[in-house]
Protein backbone atom coordinates (compact mmCIF):
# COMPACT_ATOMS: atom_id res chain seq x y z
CA UNK A 1 0.00 0.00 0.00
CA UNK A 2 1.09 3.55 -0.64
CA UNK A 3 2.49 5.73 2.08
CA UNK A 4 -0.55 7.46 3.60
CA UNK A 5 1.52 10.59 4.13
CA UNK A 6 2.31 10.95 0.48
CA UNK A 7 1.39 14.38 -0.74
CA UNK A 8 3.12 15.70 -3.81
CA UNK A 9 2.85 19.42 -3.04
CA UNK A 10 3.88 19.02 0.58
CA UNK A 11 6.79 16.74 -0.37
CA UNK A 12 7.96 19.15 -3.06
CA UNK A 13 7.87 22.07 -0.61
CA UNK A 14 9.73 20.04 2.00
CA UNK A 15 12.37 19.03 -0.52
CA UNK A 16 12.86 22.66 -1.58
CA UNK A 17 13.15 23.77 2.05
CA UNK A 18 15.72 21.13 2.90
CA UNK A 19 17.58 21.50 -0.41
CA UNK A 20 18.14 25.20 0.30
CA UNK A 21 19.89 24.23 3.53
CA UNK A 22 22.05 21.67 1.76
CA UNK A 23 22.82 24.04 -1.11
CA UNK A 24 24.07 26.59 1.44
CA UNK A 25 26.37 24.06 3.09
CA UNK A 26 27.68 22.74 -0.24
CA UNK A 27 28.21 26.14 -1.89
CA UNK A 28 30.05 27.64 1.07
CA UNK A 29 31.97 24.38 1.58
CA UNK A 30 33.24 24.44 -2.01
CA UNK A 31 34.21 28.10 -1.76
CA UNK A 32 36.07 27.79 1.54
CA UNK A 33 37.89 24.66 0.34
CA UNK A 34 38.86 26.62 -2.77
CA UNK A 35 40.15 29.51 -0.63
CA UNK A 36 42.29 27.23 1.49
CA UNK A 37 43.64 25.42 -1.54
CA UNK A 38 44.62 28.58 -3.42
CA UNK A 39 46.46 29.96 -0.41
CA UNK A 40 48.29 26.71 0.20
CA UNK A 41 49.24 26.45 -3.46
CA UNK A 42 50.44 30.04 -3.47
CA UNK A 43 52.84 29.49 -0.66
CA UNK A 44 54.73 26.43 -1.77
CA UNK A 45 58.46 26.53 -1.22
CA UNK A 46 60.84 27.78 -3.89
CA UNK A 47 64.30 26.48 -4.71
CA UNK A 48 66.57 28.77 -2.69
CA UNK A 49 66.61 28.52 1.08
CA UNK A 50 67.48 32.16 1.81
CA UNK A 51 66.46 35.35 0.06
CA UNK A 52 68.74 38.32 0.69
CA UNK A 53 67.50 41.85 0.08
CA UNK A 54 68.67 45.34 0.81
CA UNK A 55 67.68 46.26 4.38
CA UNK A 56 66.19 49.49 3.08
CA UNK A 57 64.04 47.54 0.68
CA UNK A 58 60.43 48.07 1.60
CA UNK A 59 58.04 45.94 -0.35
CA UNK A 60 60.54 45.59 -3.19
CA UNK A 61 60.09 49.26 -4.05
CA UNK A 62 63.59 50.45 -3.51
CA UNK A 63 67.01 49.47 -2.36
CA UNK A 64 68.87 47.40 -4.88
CA UNK A 65 71.97 45.34 -4.18
CA UNK A 66 75.27 45.60 -5.97
CA UNK A 67 75.81 42.58 -8.25
CA UNK A 68 79.32 42.11 -6.87
CA UNK A 69 77.65 41.18 -3.60
CA UNK A 70 76.60 37.87 -5.18
CA UNK A 71 80.17 36.61 -5.29
CA UNK A 72 80.74 37.76 -1.71
CA UNK A 73 77.78 35.72 -0.54
CA UNK A 74 79.07 32.63 -2.35
CA UNK A 75 82.09 32.80 -0.08
CA UNK A 76 80.03 32.74 3.12
CA UNK A 77 80.42 29.45 4.97
CA UNK A 78 77.83 26.81 4.04
CA UNK A 79 76.53 28.77 1.04
CA UNK A 80 76.65 26.49 -1.98
CA UNK A 81 75.30 28.88 -4.59
CA UNK A 82 73.85 32.35 -5.00
CA UNK A 83 72.17 34.13 -7.85
CA UNK A 84 71.00 37.67 -8.37
CA UNK A 85 67.44 38.45 -9.35
CA UNK A 86 66.08 41.75 -10.57
CA UNK A 87 62.38 42.44 -10.54
CA UNK A 88 60.94 45.28 -12.59
CA UNK A 89 57.30 46.22 -12.65
CA UNK A 90 55.68 47.89 -15.56
CA UNK A 91 54.42 51.41 -14.93
CA UNK A 92 50.69 51.96 -14.83
CA UNK A 93 50.72 53.80 -18.11
CA UNK A 94 52.42 50.95 -19.94
CA UNK A 95 50.17 48.52 -18.14
CA UNK A 96 47.17 50.29 -19.65
CA UNK A 97 48.64 49.70 -23.10
CA UNK A 98 49.69 46.15 -22.42
CA UNK A 99 47.76 43.01 -23.30
CA UNK A 100 47.26 42.12 -19.66
CA UNK A 101 43.58 42.56 -18.79
CA UNK A 102 44.08 42.03 -15.09
CA UNK A 103 47.12 43.61 -13.61
CA UNK A 104 50.47 45.11 -14.39
CA UNK A 105 53.32 42.80 -15.21
CA UNK A 106 56.37 42.21 -13.07
CA UNK A 107 59.27 40.72 -14.96
CA UNK A 108 62.07 38.92 -13.12
CA UNK A 109 65.55 38.79 -14.53
CA UNK A 110 67.66 35.81 -13.57
CA UNK A 111 70.45 33.82 -15.17
CA UNK A 112 68.77 31.04 -17.20
CA UNK A 113 71.07 28.36 -15.77
CA UNK A 114 70.04 29.35 -12.23
CA UNK A 115 66.26 29.22 -12.69
CA UNK A 116 66.12 26.22 -10.35
CA UNK A 117 67.03 28.56 -7.46
CA UNK A 118 63.86 30.50 -8.21
CA UNK A 119 61.93 27.20 -7.98
CA UNK A 120 61.49 26.78 -11.74
CA UNK A 121 62.56 23.49 -13.23
CA UNK A 122 59.79 22.32 -15.50
CA UNK A 123 59.60 24.47 -18.63
CA UNK A 124 57.46 23.59 -21.60
CA UNK A 125 59.25 24.88 -24.73
CA UNK A 126 62.64 26.56 -24.43
CA UNK A 127 64.38 28.63 -21.81
CA UNK A 128 65.34 32.15 -22.90
CA UNK A 129 68.77 32.84 -24.34
CA UNK A 130 71.03 35.16 -22.35
CA UNK A 131 70.75 38.81 -23.33
CA UNK A 132 67.85 38.14 -25.72
CA UNK A 133 64.32 39.57 -25.98
CA UNK A 134 62.91 36.24 -24.90
CA UNK A 135 60.85 35.35 -21.83
CA UNK A 136 59.35 32.34 -20.16
CA UNK A 137 56.04 32.83 -18.45
CA UNK A 138 54.16 31.02 -15.72
CA UNK A 139 51.18 28.86 -16.66
CA UNK A 140 48.76 30.99 -14.66
CA UNK A 141 50.05 34.19 -16.27
CA UNK A 142 49.65 32.51 -19.66
CA UNK A 143 46.09 31.48 -18.87
CA UNK A 144 45.03 34.83 -17.47
CA UNK A 145 46.52 36.83 -20.34
CA UNK A 146 45.84 34.26 -23.03
CA UNK A 147 49.49 33.88 -24.01
CA UNK A 148 51.05 30.90 -25.71
CA UNK A 149 54.52 30.05 -26.96
CA UNK A 150 55.51 32.24 -29.91
CA UNK A 151 53.41 35.24 -28.79
CA UNK A 152 55.00 38.61 -28.11
CA UNK A 153 54.76 40.30 -24.74
CA UNK A 154 55.18 44.04 -24.61
CA UNK A 155 57.20 45.30 -21.67
CA UNK A 156 58.80 48.70 -21.09
CA UNK A 157 58.39 49.49 -24.75
CA UNK A 158 60.06 46.30 -25.95
CA UNK A 159 58.59 43.17 -27.46
CA UNK A 160 59.63 39.94 -25.77
CA UNK A 161 58.96 36.60 -27.40
CA UNK A 162 57.42 33.93 -25.21
CA UNK A 163 59.66 30.91 -25.71
CA UNK A 164 58.50 28.71 -22.84
CA UNK A 165 55.80 28.24 -20.27
CA UNK A 166 56.59 26.81 -16.85
CA UNK A 167 54.45 25.39 -14.09
CA UNK A 168 55.48 25.00 -10.45
CA UNK A 169 52.14 24.64 -8.68
CA UNK A 170 52.97 27.81 -6.75
CA UNK A 171 50.27 30.34 -7.56
CA UNK A 172 52.50 33.40 -7.17
CA UNK A 173 55.41 31.89 -9.05
CA UNK A 174 53.16 30.66 -11.85
CA UNK A 175 51.96 34.21 -12.34
CA UNK A 176 55.49 35.41 -13.14
CA UNK A 177 57.50 36.38 -16.22
CA UNK A 178 61.22 35.56 -16.34
CA UNK A 179 63.91 36.78 -18.70
CA UNK A 180 67.63 37.15 -18.87
CA UNK A 181 69.06 39.21 -16.00
CA UNK A 182 71.47 41.09 -18.28
CA UNK A 183 68.69 42.02 -20.72
CA UNK A 184 66.40 43.25 -17.92
CA UNK A 185 69.28 45.25 -16.39
CA UNK A 186 70.01 46.66 -19.79
CA UNK A 187 66.49 47.89 -20.57
CA UNK A 188 65.93 49.19 -17.06
CA UNK A 189 69.29 50.89 -17.05
CA UNK A 190 70.79 49.33 -13.97
CA UNK A 191 73.53 46.85 -13.16
CA UNK A 192 72.19 45.98 -9.72
CA UNK A 193 69.81 43.26 -8.48
CA UNK A 194 66.69 43.37 -6.28
CA UNK A 195 67.44 40.26 -4.32
CA UNK A 196 69.92 37.42 -4.09
CA UNK A 197 68.68 33.85 -3.86
CA UNK A 198 71.00 31.79 -1.70
CA UNK A 199 71.26 28.02 -1.78
CA UNK A 200 72.78 26.51 1.34
CA UNK A 201 74.90 23.36 1.56
CA UNK A 202 73.13 20.09 2.21
CA UNK A 203 72.29 19.39 5.85
CA UNK A 204 73.13 22.78 7.31
CA UNK A 205 70.87 24.89 9.48
CA UNK A 206 69.51 27.65 7.23
CA UNK A 207 68.81 29.93 10.18
CA UNK A 208 72.48 29.87 11.22
CA UNK A 209 73.63 30.67 7.69
CA UNK A 210 71.04 33.43 7.50
CA UNK A 211 72.23 34.88 10.81
CA UNK A 212 75.87 34.70 9.62
CA UNK A 213 74.96 36.73 6.53
CA UNK A 214 73.17 39.36 8.61
CA UNK A 215 76.07 39.53 11.06
CA UNK A 216 78.57 39.96 8.27
CA UNK A 217 76.62 42.50 6.24
CA UNK A 218 74.69 45.00 8.27
CA UNK A 219 72.76 46.57 5.40
CA UNK A 220 70.96 43.41 4.29
CA UNK A 221 67.92 41.55 5.48
CA UNK A 222 67.32 37.85 5.00
CA UNK A 223 64.33 35.61 4.88
CA UNK A 224 64.69 31.86 5.09
CA UNK A 225 62.17 29.51 3.51
CA UNK A 226 61.35 28.28 7.02
CA UNK A 227 60.53 31.80 8.16
CA UNK A 228 58.53 32.29 5.02
CA UNK A 229 56.61 29.07 5.60
CA UNK A 230 55.93 29.92 9.24
CA UNK A 231 54.54 33.29 8.13
CA UNK A 232 52.42 31.50 5.61
CA UNK A 233 51.30 28.95 8.18
CA UNK A 234 49.98 31.84 10.19
CA UNK A 235 48.03 33.13 7.18
CA UNK A 236 46.65 29.66 6.48
CA UNK A 237 45.71 29.32 10.15
CA UNK A 238 43.70 32.54 9.98
CA UNK A 239 42.08 31.36 6.78
CA UNK A 240 41.29 27.99 8.33
CA UNK A 241 39.57 29.69 11.24
CA UNK A 242 37.64 31.92 8.83
CA UNK A 243 36.53 29.00 6.68
CA UNK A 244 35.53 27.05 9.79
CA UNK A 245 33.40 30.00 10.88
CA UNK A 246 31.80 30.26 7.42
CA UNK A 247 31.18 26.50 7.28
CA UNK A 248 29.75 26.59 10.80
CA UNK A 249 27.42 29.38 9.79
CA UNK A 250 26.36 27.46 6.68
CA UNK A 251 25.68 24.37 8.77
CA UNK A 252 23.62 26.33 11.30
CA UNK A 253 21.63 28.07 8.56
CA UNK A 254 21.17 24.81 6.65
CA UNK A 255 20.29 22.79 9.75
CA UNK A 256 17.70 25.34 10.90
CA UNK A 257 16.13 25.20 7.43
CA UNK A 258 15.98 21.41 7.50
CA UNK A 259 14.67 21.14 11.06
CA UNK A 260 12.07 23.85 10.45
CA UNK A 261 10.79 22.13 7.33
CA UNK A 262 10.60 18.70 8.95
CA UNK A 263 8.97 19.94 12.16
CA UNK A 264 6.32 21.84 10.22
CA UNK A 265 5.74 18.94 7.84
CA UNK A 266 5.17 16.44 10.63
CA UNK A 267 3.17 18.79 12.88
CA UNK A 268 0.79 19.25 9.99
CA UNK A 269 0.19 15.51 10.06
CA UNK A 270 -0.78 15.29 13.69
CA UNK A 271 -4.42 14.77 12.73
CA UNK A 272 -3.48 12.04 10.25
CA UNK A 273 -1.45 10.38 12.97
CA UNK A 274 -4.55 10.56 15.18
CA UNK A 275 -6.64 8.87 12.48
CA UNK A 276 -4.10 6.07 12.10
CA UNK A 277 -3.92 5.59 15.88
CA UNK A 278 -7.68 5.44 16.18
CA UNK A 279 -7.76 2.77 13.49
CA UNK A 280 -5.27 0.70 15.43
CA UNK A 281 -1.83 1.55 14.13
CA UNK A 282 0.95 1.20 16.68
CA UNK A 283 3.11 4.24 17.53
CA UNK A 284 6.20 2.28 16.43
CA UNK A 285 4.73 1.68 13.02
CA UNK A 286 3.86 5.35 12.58
CA UNK A 287 7.38 6.38 13.65
CA UNK A 288 8.99 3.86 11.29
CA UNK A 289 6.96 5.19 8.42
CA UNK A 290 7.89 8.81 9.15
CA UNK A 291 11.54 7.84 9.60
CA UNK A 292 11.52 6.10 6.22
CA UNK A 293 9.87 9.05 4.59
CA UNK A 294 12.32 11.45 6.25
CA UNK A 295 15.25 9.46 4.87
CA UNK A 296 13.80 9.50 1.37
CA UNK A 297 13.02 13.21 1.61
CA UNK A 298 16.43 14.19 2.97
CA UNK A 299 18.34 12.00 0.51
CA UNK A 300 16.41 13.43 -2.44
CA UNK A 301 16.87 16.91 -1.02
CA UNK A 302 20.57 16.14 -0.54
CA UNK A 303 21.01 15.32 -4.21
CA UNK A 304 18.99 18.32 -5.42
CA UNK A 305 20.61 20.65 -2.86
CA UNK A 306 24.12 19.49 -3.81
CA UNK A 307 23.47 20.15 -7.49
CA UNK A 308 22.10 23.60 -6.67
CA UNK A 309 24.98 24.28 -4.28
CA UNK A 310 27.47 23.49 -7.05
CA UNK A 311 25.57 25.66 -9.52
CA UNK A 312 25.35 28.58 -7.08
CA UNK A 313 29.06 28.36 -6.23
CA UNK A 314 30.16 27.99 -9.87
CA UNK A 315 27.93 30.83 -11.09
CA UNK A 316 28.93 33.01 -8.12
CA UNK A 317 32.66 32.53 -8.70
CA UNK A 318 32.23 33.33 -12.41
CA UNK A 319 30.11 36.41 -11.71
CA UNK A 320 32.52 37.81 -9.15
CA UNK A 321 35.36 36.99 -11.53
CA UNK A 322 38.03 36.01 -9.04
CA UNK A 323 40.87 35.22 -11.43
CA UNK A 324 42.81 32.11 -10.67
CA UNK A 325 40.40 31.08 -7.89
CA UNK A 326 38.68 27.80 -8.43
CA UNK A 327 36.30 25.75 -6.32
CA UNK A 328 37.67 22.63 -4.71
CA UNK A 329 35.47 19.53 -4.68
CA UNK A 330 36.18 17.31 -1.71
CA UNK A 331 34.08 14.37 -0.47
CA UNK A 332 34.19 16.07 2.95
CA UNK A 333 31.91 18.88 1.77
CA UNK A 334 29.23 16.51 0.51
CA UNK A 335 29.52 14.01 3.36
CA UNK A 336 29.14 16.89 5.81
CA UNK A 337 26.11 18.30 3.98
CA UNK A 338 24.39 14.91 3.71
CA UNK A 339 25.33 13.82 7.23
CA UNK A 340 24.08 17.00 8.88
CA UNK A 341 20.89 17.00 6.85
CA UNK A 342 19.99 13.40 7.52
CA UNK A 343 20.72 13.65 11.25
CA UNK A 344 18.93 16.98 11.63
CA UNK A 345 16.11 15.80 9.32
CA UNK A 346 15.54 12.71 11.44
CA UNK A 347 15.51 14.73 14.65
CA UNK A 348 13.20 17.31 13.05
CA UNK A 349 10.90 14.65 11.63
CA UNK A 350 10.83 12.01 14.31
CA UNK A 351 10.57 14.29 17.34
CA UNK A 352 7.18 15.82 16.43
CA UNK A 353 6.02 12.42 15.16
CA UNK A 354 7.02 10.87 18.50
CA UNK A 355 5.15 13.60 20.36
CA UNK A 356 2.08 13.13 18.16
CA UNK A 357 2.18 9.35 18.52
CA UNK A 358 2.20 9.72 22.30
CA UNK A 359 -0.96 11.83 22.27
CA UNK A 360 -4.29 10.18 22.93
CA UNK A 361 -5.97 9.60 19.54
CA UNK A 362 -8.72 12.05 20.47
CA UNK A 363 -6.20 14.82 21.16
CA UNK A 364 -4.36 14.15 17.90
CA UNK A 365 -7.67 14.15 16.03
CA UNK A 366 -8.55 17.55 17.49
CA UNK A 367 -5.26 19.03 16.23
CA UNK A 368 -5.69 21.67 13.52
CA UNK B 1 -24.51 -11.15 27.79
CA UNK B 2 -22.94 -7.85 28.71
CA UNK B 3 -20.14 -6.88 26.35
CA UNK B 4 -19.47 -3.39 27.68
CA UNK B 5 -19.52 -2.24 31.31
CA UNK B 6 -18.80 1.28 32.47
CA UNK B 7 -18.41 1.77 36.18
CA UNK B 8 -18.27 5.25 37.75
CA UNK B 9 -16.44 6.76 34.79
CA UNK B 10 -15.26 10.32 35.34
CA UNK B 11 -13.69 12.47 32.64
CA UNK B 12 -12.84 16.11 33.08
CA UNK B 13 -11.12 18.70 30.89
CA UNK B 14 -9.36 22.02 31.52
CA UNK B 15 -8.01 20.93 34.90
CA UNK B 16 -11.42 19.94 36.17
CA UNK B 17 -13.26 23.05 34.96
CA UNK B 18 -15.35 20.98 32.53
CA UNK B 19 -16.84 17.61 33.51
CA UNK B 20 -17.66 15.64 30.38
CA UNK B 21 -18.60 12.39 32.11
CA UNK B 22 -19.76 12.56 35.70
CA UNK B 23 -19.33 9.14 37.36
CA UNK B 24 -21.37 7.41 34.67
CA UNK B 25 -22.21 3.70 34.95
CA UNK B 26 -23.92 1.57 32.33
CA UNK B 27 -23.72 -1.73 30.49
CA UNK B 28 -24.42 -2.74 26.90
CA UNK B 29 -25.32 -6.19 25.66
CA UNK B 30 -23.43 -8.00 22.94
CA UNK B 31 -24.99 -7.70 19.47
CA UNK B 32 -27.35 -4.91 20.45
CA UNK B 33 -28.03 -1.64 18.64
CA UNK B 34 -27.83 1.28 21.06
CA UNK B 35 -28.25 4.98 20.42
CA UNK B 36 -26.81 7.64 22.71
CA UNK B 37 -28.68 10.88 22.56
CA UNK B 38 -28.23 14.26 24.15
CA UNK B 39 -27.65 17.93 23.41
CA UNK B 40 -24.29 19.37 22.35
CA UNK B 41 -21.74 19.24 25.16
CA UNK B 42 -23.66 16.59 27.08
CA UNK B 43 -20.70 14.18 26.96
CA UNK B 44 -21.98 11.68 24.40
CA UNK B 45 -18.94 11.88 22.10
CA UNK B 46 -16.61 11.59 25.10
CA UNK B 47 -18.52 8.48 26.12
CA UNK B 48 -18.12 7.02 22.65
CA UNK B 49 -14.37 7.78 22.72
CA UNK B 50 -14.10 5.88 26.03
CA UNK B 51 -15.86 2.88 24.52
CA UNK B 52 -13.55 2.98 21.50
CA UNK B 53 -10.40 3.18 23.67
CA UNK B 54 -9.56 6.49 22.04
CA UNK B 55 -9.48 8.19 25.41
CA UNK B 56 -9.08 7.05 28.99
CA UNK B 57 -11.14 8.00 32.06
CA UNK B 58 -9.73 10.05 34.93
CA UNK B 59 -11.31 7.53 37.26
CA UNK B 60 -13.62 4.54 37.03
CA UNK B 61 -13.46 1.47 34.83
CA UNK B 62 -14.19 0.66 31.20
CA UNK B 63 -14.52 -3.10 30.81
CA UNK B 64 -14.99 -4.55 27.34
CA UNK B 65 -15.44 -8.27 26.79
CA UNK B 66 -14.15 -8.86 30.33
CA UNK B 67 -10.98 -6.76 29.85
CA UNK B 68 -10.40 -3.65 31.92
CA UNK B 69 -8.89 -1.25 29.38
CA UNK B 70 -6.85 0.53 32.05
CA UNK B 71 -4.80 -2.66 32.51
CA UNK B 72 -3.79 -2.75 28.85
CA UNK B 73 -0.44 -1.13 28.04
CA UNK B 74 -1.03 -0.85 24.33
CA UNK B 75 -4.58 -0.54 23.05
CA UNK B 76 -3.72 -0.40 19.36
CA UNK B 77 -4.37 -4.13 18.79
CA UNK B 78 -7.64 -3.84 20.68
CA UNK B 79 -8.72 -0.90 18.54
CA UNK B 80 -7.73 -2.64 15.34
CA UNK B 81 -9.46 -5.96 16.06
CA UNK B 82 -12.44 -5.06 18.22
CA UNK B 83 -13.46 -1.53 17.29
CA UNK B 84 -14.78 0.01 14.11
CA UNK B 85 -15.04 3.77 14.55
CA UNK B 86 -17.06 5.97 12.20
CA UNK B 87 -16.25 9.65 12.79
CA UNK B 88 -18.70 12.46 12.23
CA UNK B 89 -16.29 14.09 9.78
CA UNK B 90 -15.21 10.69 8.40
CA UNK B 91 -11.44 11.48 8.81
CA UNK B 92 -10.39 9.85 5.58
CA UNK B 93 -6.78 10.35 4.49
CA UNK B 94 -6.98 12.77 1.56
CA UNK B 95 -3.97 11.42 -0.32
CA UNK B 96 -5.27 7.90 -0.58
CA UNK B 97 -7.95 6.44 -2.83
CA UNK B 98 -11.19 4.94 -1.52
CA UNK B 99 -9.72 1.45 -1.67
CA UNK B 100 -6.45 2.47 0.00
CA UNK B 101 -8.34 4.21 2.81
CA UNK B 102 -10.38 1.09 3.45
CA UNK B 103 -7.22 -1.05 3.47
CA UNK B 104 -5.43 0.99 6.17
CA UNK B 105 -6.70 -1.14 9.11
CA UNK B 106 -5.50 -4.27 7.27
CA UNK B 107 -1.90 -3.02 7.13
CA UNK B 108 -0.63 -5.47 9.74
CA UNK B 109 -3.15 -8.25 9.02
CA UNK B 110 -1.69 -11.67 8.38
CA UNK B 111 -3.00 -11.92 4.85
CA UNK B 112 -1.71 -11.59 1.31
CA UNK B 113 -2.03 -8.29 -0.55
CA UNK B 114 -4.52 -9.95 -2.87
CA UNK B 115 -6.70 -10.99 0.05
CA UNK B 116 -6.48 -7.49 1.51
CA UNK B 117 -7.69 -6.03 -1.78
CA UNK B 118 -10.48 -8.61 -1.96
CA UNK B 119 -11.62 -7.89 1.60
CA UNK B 120 -11.56 -4.11 1.05
CA UNK B 121 -13.51 -4.42 -2.18
CA UNK B 122 -16.10 -6.59 -0.45
CA UNK B 123 -16.90 -3.75 1.95
CA UNK B 124 -16.64 -1.04 -0.69
CA UNK B 125 -19.23 -2.99 -2.65
CA UNK B 126 -21.37 -3.36 0.48
CA UNK B 127 -21.52 0.44 0.83
CA UNK B 128 -22.23 0.80 -2.89
CA UNK B 129 -19.04 2.51 -3.99
CA UNK B 130 -17.30 -0.11 -6.10
CA UNK B 131 -17.26 2.19 -9.12
CA UNK B 132 -15.46 4.87 -7.06
CA UNK B 133 -12.75 2.68 -5.56
CA UNK B 134 -9.94 4.60 -7.33
CA UNK B 135 -11.30 8.05 -6.45
CA UNK B 136 -9.73 10.32 -3.86
CA UNK B 137 -12.04 11.53 -1.02
CA UNK B 138 -12.18 15.07 -2.40
CA UNK B 139 -13.99 13.74 -5.47
CA UNK B 140 -16.76 12.20 -3.35
CA UNK B 141 -19.93 13.67 -1.87
CA UNK B 142 -20.38 13.91 1.92
CA UNK B 143 -22.57 10.78 1.98
CA UNK B 144 -20.10 8.82 -0.12
CA UNK B 145 -17.23 9.79 2.16
CA UNK B 146 -19.21 8.66 5.17
CA UNK B 147 -19.87 5.32 3.46
CA UNK B 148 -16.12 4.93 2.81
CA UNK B 149 -15.53 5.64 6.51
CA UNK B 150 -18.07 2.92 7.35
CA UNK B 151 -16.33 0.45 5.03
CA UNK B 152 -13.00 1.28 6.70
CA UNK B 153 -14.53 0.81 10.16
CA UNK B 154 -15.92 -2.59 9.26
CA UNK B 155 -13.14 -4.11 7.19
CA UNK B 156 -11.63 -5.93 10.19
CA UNK B 157 -15.01 -7.40 11.23
CA UNK B 158 -15.02 -5.55 14.57
CA UNK B 159 -17.19 -6.76 17.41
CA UNK B 160 -18.19 -3.17 18.23
CA UNK B 161 -19.13 -0.48 15.71
CA UNK B 162 -19.06 3.05 17.12
CA UNK B 163 -20.52 5.84 15.02
CA UNK B 164 -20.28 9.45 16.14
CA UNK B 165 -23.07 11.47 14.51
CA UNK B 166 -22.74 9.47 11.28
CA UNK B 167 -25.59 11.40 9.68
CA UNK B 168 -24.85 14.74 11.32
CA UNK B 169 -23.36 16.34 8.24
CA UNK B 170 -25.69 14.68 5.72
CA UNK B 171 -29.07 15.49 4.22
CA UNK B 172 -32.02 13.34 5.32
CA UNK B 173 -32.02 11.05 2.27
CA UNK B 174 -28.25 10.41 2.33
CA UNK B 175 -28.38 10.02 6.11
CA UNK B 176 -31.03 7.33 5.78
CA UNK B 177 -28.89 5.44 3.29
CA UNK B 178 -25.89 5.58 5.63
CA UNK B 179 -28.00 4.29 8.51
CA UNK B 180 -29.30 1.46 6.30
CA UNK B 181 -25.71 0.43 5.58
CA UNK B 182 -24.82 0.50 9.28
CA UNK B 183 -27.84 -1.53 10.29
CA UNK B 184 -27.27 -4.02 7.48
CA UNK B 185 -23.67 -4.61 8.55
CA UNK B 186 -24.61 -4.77 12.22
CA UNK B 187 -27.10 -7.51 11.44
CA UNK B 188 -24.85 -9.30 8.96
CA UNK B 189 -21.78 -9.68 11.19
CA UNK B 190 -23.67 -9.57 14.49
CA UNK B 191 -21.65 -6.63 15.74
CA UNK B 192 -22.72 -4.38 18.59
CA UNK B 193 -23.68 -1.04 17.07
CA UNK B 194 -23.56 2.15 19.13
CA UNK B 195 -24.57 5.41 17.53
CA UNK B 196 -24.22 8.88 19.00
CA UNK B 197 -26.81 11.30 17.69
CA UNK B 198 -28.78 14.35 18.65
CA UNK B 199 -31.57 13.34 16.24
CA UNK B 200 -34.45 11.57 18.04
CA UNK B 201 -35.68 9.96 14.80
CA UNK B 202 -32.30 8.35 14.28
CA UNK B 203 -32.15 7.35 17.96
CA UNK B 204 -35.50 5.58 17.70
CA UNK B 205 -34.10 3.17 15.07
CA UNK B 206 -31.98 1.56 17.80
CA UNK B 207 -33.14 -1.23 20.14
CA UNK B 208 -32.25 0.93 23.12
CA UNK B 209 -31.64 4.62 23.73
CA UNK B 210 -29.45 6.10 26.43
CA UNK B 211 -30.08 9.78 27.06
CA UNK B 212 -27.26 11.86 28.48
CA UNK B 213 -27.12 15.35 29.90
CA UNK B 214 -24.27 17.05 31.78
CA UNK B 215 -22.26 13.87 31.72
CA UNK B 216 -24.89 11.75 33.40
CA UNK B 217 -27.46 9.23 32.19
CA UNK B 218 -30.87 10.86 32.60
CA UNK B 219 -32.90 8.29 30.71
CA UNK B 220 -32.32 4.74 29.49
CA UNK B 221 -35.08 2.92 27.63
CA UNK B 222 -35.83 0.25 25.00
CA UNK B 223 -37.56 1.33 21.79
CA UNK B 224 -39.15 -2.06 21.12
Amino acid sequence: MKNPFRNKTRSALSIIGIAIGIATIVALGLITAGMEDSVQTTFNEGGAEITVTNATNIGGASGLLNASFIDELKNVTNVSDAVGQLSVSESNQSFMQSRSPVMGTTVYGINASKLNLAGISNVDGDVYEEDSFEVIIGSRYADLNNFSIGDNLSFLGHDFEVVGIYETGNMMLDNGVYTSLSKLQNISDTDEVSSILVKTSEGVNDSIVSQNIKDKYENVSTLTSEEMSSMLDEVIGILDAASLAISGLAIIVGAIGVINTMVMTVYERTKEIGVLKSIGWKSRKILTMILGETLVLTTLSGIIGSVFGILIAEVGVRLIGTDGFSLVYTPKTFILAFGITIIVGIIGGVYPAYKASKLAPTEALRYE
Amino acid sequence: MELIILYNVLKQYDDGAVTALNNISLSIEKGSFVSIIGPSGSGKSTLLNMLGALDSPDSGQVIIDGIDLATQKDLSDFRRHEIGFVFQLHNLLPNLTVQENVEIPLMDANMSEKDKHRRALLFIEAVGLLDKKKQKPNKLSGGERQRVAIARALVNFPSIILADEPTGALDTRTGAKVLDVLRFVHESIDATLIIVTHDRDVARLADRTIEIRDGQVINDYYNR
